[in-house]
């Protein structure tokens, strides 16, 4: 069974559906890519799977629990977690602070948590970070801290939303090794990426939204070699 | 990990010294000054740093800032007098249900104005306040409206035969104003260092990423109010017995929620010791004021001369711009002291130490832009 299911959800503001018929499964392990124009409702997505919004029709069911009408703290206890597209630090926080409020999802106890915080810390390679205020840190650091503090939190699904926007090529080459290296440790993932090349190397499945539809599904190969994904991007080559 | 660890150890393990000294020294204190004028003016700022520190749990660390707490003070005071006016229920017994009042108030208000989030909940704050105050004026049967409650004495505290004290001088009420001020500074310390601290502050900073950690934002939220409005209340239970006479505009104000936020906000918000500041600062500023000292040392510094036309018209008025001192004073510390003066003092002092104190390695990237 796989971890995570879409079944037939909808998602309507007033008239517009931002989301509609969205039909997709993500296995155990594997990192599906969601790619899409601006506007065609991955954001919206994120936010129905991880309870901001209550889907308006459809069913989305993590490990054979519907999680339809649950709050954002309570999926996030069953085991999945996101990021934010624009970076949410706990500005007023230290980075091992920022951490520690994931990690306590698990734990009552501050030591614990401050142990455990640390630890993630020192797997990102920012534990010499430790101390500042997070709202202090570059953008590339700031977006690494998000991954780190979901990580804290033990989710057995994390759900990443463009997690390399607004990095140089330095920046994303390590979040891609980082995300390859959370699949490494068995962990499920679900990236929104608009880095073409990015989505290519790191996904398993993809899948394509247009204006709330999906488009198309399938490996990285088979989608960007898909006519209809092409015409989405890019306009029909026939009326040109 | 161990130099940070290090680094929060020292803080704990020297801090407590100072404040022990201090406390023994507050403790003492009744016993070396005698001049009731000057254990008045500390009853007046213990009661302060209670009402800061108990605003400061919702306000500060939460973040959200209720501009409603005289609701929970004025809930306090008006059960414990009345049912030791009406009932004759000793304080230490109606305190109790002071606090079971000051609870279900929280919880009603709570669940109204934590749907809102910002100004709408400062706005919401405010409004369900004055309801409250509007209640008790207009509710002449039940709480003598504005006439307000004169209690006439507090029944002398026993313990088995033995008088443990009859109320009568200002002594008795100095020691329990300290022991509540001391009581709500270790209420913030413990927020402050627990599982809850962290999850009000991180609502504080974001409530959606705190929601998506597995916070949930409307339980800690409404912890936070209880715990604020118990010890509001506790305060005006004090202030009540102690001052002896209530009335809707004294405490269920505008004016007293204000207060408790300017404490807040002039000391240090979302600070241990912020409030403690806070109050060392209003208090003996809202004396001076009030005894007109600012004219007389302007008069005795020469700088107007008292029977000139401008030294009339001080020292008729500026007794009375307490307001608009205070506002001034506000413009000021949020201008050039944006964590309060507590904040302001550690960043000069932390300056005048380490010249280089922490910055980001320039080789690493630095800041993009202010926090």
């Amino acid at each position: 069974m796989a971890l995570l299911e879409i079944n037939h959800v909808f998602k309507f503001f007033g008239g517009l559906a931002a989301n509609s018929d969205i039909v997709c499964s993500v296995e155990k392990g594997m990192i599906m890519g969601l790619i899409g124009p601006n506007g065609s409702g991955k954001t919206t997505l994120f936010n129905c799977i991880t309870g901001y919004y209550p889907p308006s029709k459809g069913d989305i069911i993590f490990n054979g629990k519907r999680l339809n009408g649950l709050h954002p703290d309570r999926i996030c206890k069953l085991g999945m977690a996101r990021t934010w597209q624009k970076v949410r630090p706990l500005a007023k926080l230290t980075v091992l602070e920022n951490v520690m409020v994931g990690a306590l999802a698990r734990t009552n106890s501050l030591k614990v948590a401050r142990k455990a915080a640390m630890e993630q810390l020192r797997l990102m390679g920012m534990e010499r970070r430790a101390d500042f205020l997070a709202g202090g840190l570059p953008i590339g650091e700031r977006k690494k801290l998000e991954v780190g503090r979901v990580l804290a939190t033990q989710p057995e699904l994390l759900l990443l939303d463009e997690v390399m926007g607004g990095l140089n090529s330095v920046e994303s080459e390590e979040i891609i090794n980082l995300i390859l290296d959370i699949k490494k440790r068995g962990l499920t993932q679900m990236v929104i990426e608009h880095d073409m090349k990015a989505i290519m190397r790191i996904s398993d499945r993809v899948v394509v939204l247009n204006s709330g539809e999906k488009l198309a599904e399938g490996t990285p190969q088979q989608v960007v070699h898909n006519p209809a994904v092409i015409t989405a991007y890019l306009g029909d080559a026939n009326l040109a | 990990m161990p130099r940070i660890l290090a680094k929060a150890r020292g803080f704990t393990v020297l801090a407590p010294l100072p404040i022990l000294l201090l406390v023994a020294a507050l403790v003492a204190f009744p016993r070396l000054v005698a001049s009731p004028y000057a254990l008045h003016m500390m009853i007046l700022l213990f009661l302060s740093v209670a009402m800061g520190e108990s605003w400061n749990v919702i306000g500060g660390y939460c973040g959200q800032y209720s501009v409603g707490h005289a609701a929970y003070f004025g809930v306090g005071s008006y059960a414990t007098l009345m049912l030791l006016q009406y009932k004759h229920l000793a304080p230490w017994w109606g305190v109790w249900i002071a606090i079971a009042a000051a609870l279900v108030v929280s919880l009603v208000i709570g669940s109204i104005c934590f749907r809102l989030r910002g100004p709408y909940f400062v706005l919401a704050s405010i409004a369900v306040a004055e309801i409250i105050r509007l209640i008790v004026l207009n509710w002449k049967q039940f709480t003598n409206g504005a006439e307000g409650i004169l209690l006439v004495d507090i029944p002398p505290l026993k313990l088995g035969q033995t008088v443990i004290t009859d109320w009568l001088a200002k002594t008795p009420f100095y020691y329990l104003g300290l022991a509540l001020a001391l009581t709500t500074l270790l209420v913030n310390y413990l927020v402050q260092h627990s599982k809850l601290g962290y999850c009000l502050q991180a609502i504080r900073e974001d409530q959606d990423a705190a929601h998506s950690l597995g916070i949930n934002p409307a339980f800690y939220k409404n912890v936070a109010l209880a715990i604020s409005a118990i010890f509001t209340a506790l305060s005006g239970v004090f202030y009540g017995l102690y001052i002896g006479f209530i009335d809707p505009a004294s405490v269920l104000a505008v004016d007293l929620s204000v207060q408790m936020v300017l404490i807040c906000i002039i000391g240090g918000i979302g600070t241990n010791f912020g409030p403690v500041v806070g109050a060392l600062v209003l208090v003996p500023l809202s004396e001076a004021l009030r005894s007109n000292l600012f004219s007389k040392l302007l008069f005795t510094a020469g700088l107007v001369k008292e029977t000139s036309r401008l030294g009339a018209f001080l020292k008729e008025n500026l007794a009375h711009a307490h307001v608009l001192i205070y506002g001034i004073l506000v413009v000021v510390v949020i201008l050039f002291m944006p964590d309060g003066v507590l904040g302001f003092t550690k960043k000069l002092l932390a300056r005048g130490a380490r010249p280089l104190s922490p910055k980001p390695s320039p080789l690493v990237g630095g800041l993009d832009g202010p926090a």
